[in-house]
């Protein structure tokens, strides 16, 4: 079947199917969530081999990372990987649990280079550590900056009002 | 248009002693050429960057009050108009922008970000108004300031550069001294 952008030779629900079937032993939990979006979730410890066997994948191959998002989730943090695969149509986010204590996942950077900002940002903003990550500082906020602003616990610093 | 504009855009030239001769003062044909002349340093950070470009082009064309050369570079410049949300990590930047303009030089808050931190006031990198970094001239309300009010606050500035004094042993016009940036922002240059 040839490609057509912008179409979707599959139905979502077999798409999803597929994914649960060919990725058995690392998604989870998956669902079709909106008329162009599955969503799943994977161990933080298979993450980094999923994402290269995801992209690498002959049928729904994902090959596009649109965005990362830190989330906290107060007793836990999460990372939410959204990529996009132009052989279905189809978006998939991939959802990833972190303890709090220790909020740490592998880089996705060799997989998708596009990772390397957004987890910069990730780790910017609600301090999650990607291992293995090329060059993980800060990337909108300035470099002595303390704390990371957007985790529910954050308490604004005078330090990091030098202007105030 | 407050009265401070219309005699600062319009003063007095003194009379006509032969056809193409005119007669005024040296503070008057210095501070025309200076206020008409002024060329602004493109600082857009946020929205108000949309409608600072806006005012550039035909259809308000801030040409008319000779002030159409932006220049990217602060050696160029002679005014800073501060168009956005200043944050934390910008605001040594700006500061040193600010301080590689040559004197003499003016800044304008363009919009509420720049003046006070607008919505984003208190946030955790932003800067509660530039006047925290350099002197204001010149602060424009709105969120973000029409072409037409970032132009009132460039007559503003006109008639503020108007009122400079370029003979010395005058004293200086009581207008003059109610005009000057408020005494806690010029301090912390």
């Amino acid at each position: 079947m040839g490609l057509v952008v912008g179409s979707n030779p599959m139905s979502m629900d077999a798409v999803a199917a597929l994914l649960a079937e060919r990725f058995a032993g690392e998604l989870t939990d998956v669902r079709v969530q909106e008329p162009d979006t599955i969503v799943a979730r994977v161990a933080p410890q298979k993450l980094a081999v999923l994402a290269a066997r995801l992209k690498a994948d002959a049928d729904a191959g994902y090959e596009t990372l649109n965005w990362i998002a830190g989330v906290d989730r107060r007793t836990s943090f999460e990372v939410v990987y959204h990529v996009y695969s132009w052989k279905t149509n189809t978006y998939i986010e991939l959802h990833v649990d972190l303890p709090r204590a220790r909020p740490e996942v592998d880089t996705v950077t060799g997989v998708w280079p596009a990772a390397d900002w957004h987890e910069r940002e990730a780790w910017d903003m609600v301090g999650i550590v990607f291992t293995g990550h090329p060059d993980l500082r800060r990337i909108l906020l300035k470099d002595d900056f303390v704390g990371h602003p957007l985790r529910k616990d954050y308490v604004d610093l005078a330090e990091n009002h030098p202007h105030a | 248009m407050s009265d401070r504009i219309k005699t600062a855009r319009y003063p007095k030239l003194e009379h006509f002693a032969e056809p193409n001769v005119i007669t005024t003062t040296a503070d008057f044909i210095f501070s025309w050429a200076r206020s008409h002349s002024v060329f602004p340093f493109t600082y857009g950070l946020a929205c108000c960057a949309i409608e600072m470009l806006t005012s550039g082009f035909a259809r308000y064309d801030i040409a008319r009050y000779g002030m159409e050369v932006f220049r990217p570079t602060p050696r160029q410049c002679d005014l800073m108009i501060v168009a956005g949300t200043v944050n934390e990590k910008m605001a040594p930047v700006l500061k040193r922008l600010y301080d590689q303009m040559s004197e003499p030089k003016w800044v304008i808050s363009m919009g509420a970000c720049a003046t006070s931190g607008g919505p984003f006031y208190d946030g955790y990198n932003v800067v509660n108004g530039v006047d925290k970094v350099v002197p204001v001239d010149v602060y424009i309300p709105g969120c973000p300031p029409r072409p037409e009010a970032l132009f009132q606050g460039l007559l503003e500035l006109q008639g503020k550069i108007q009122q400079y004094k370029f003979v010395p042993g005058k004293p200086a016009a009581p207008e003059a001294a109610e005009l000057v940036a408020p005494a806690a922002a010029t301090e912390e240059v």
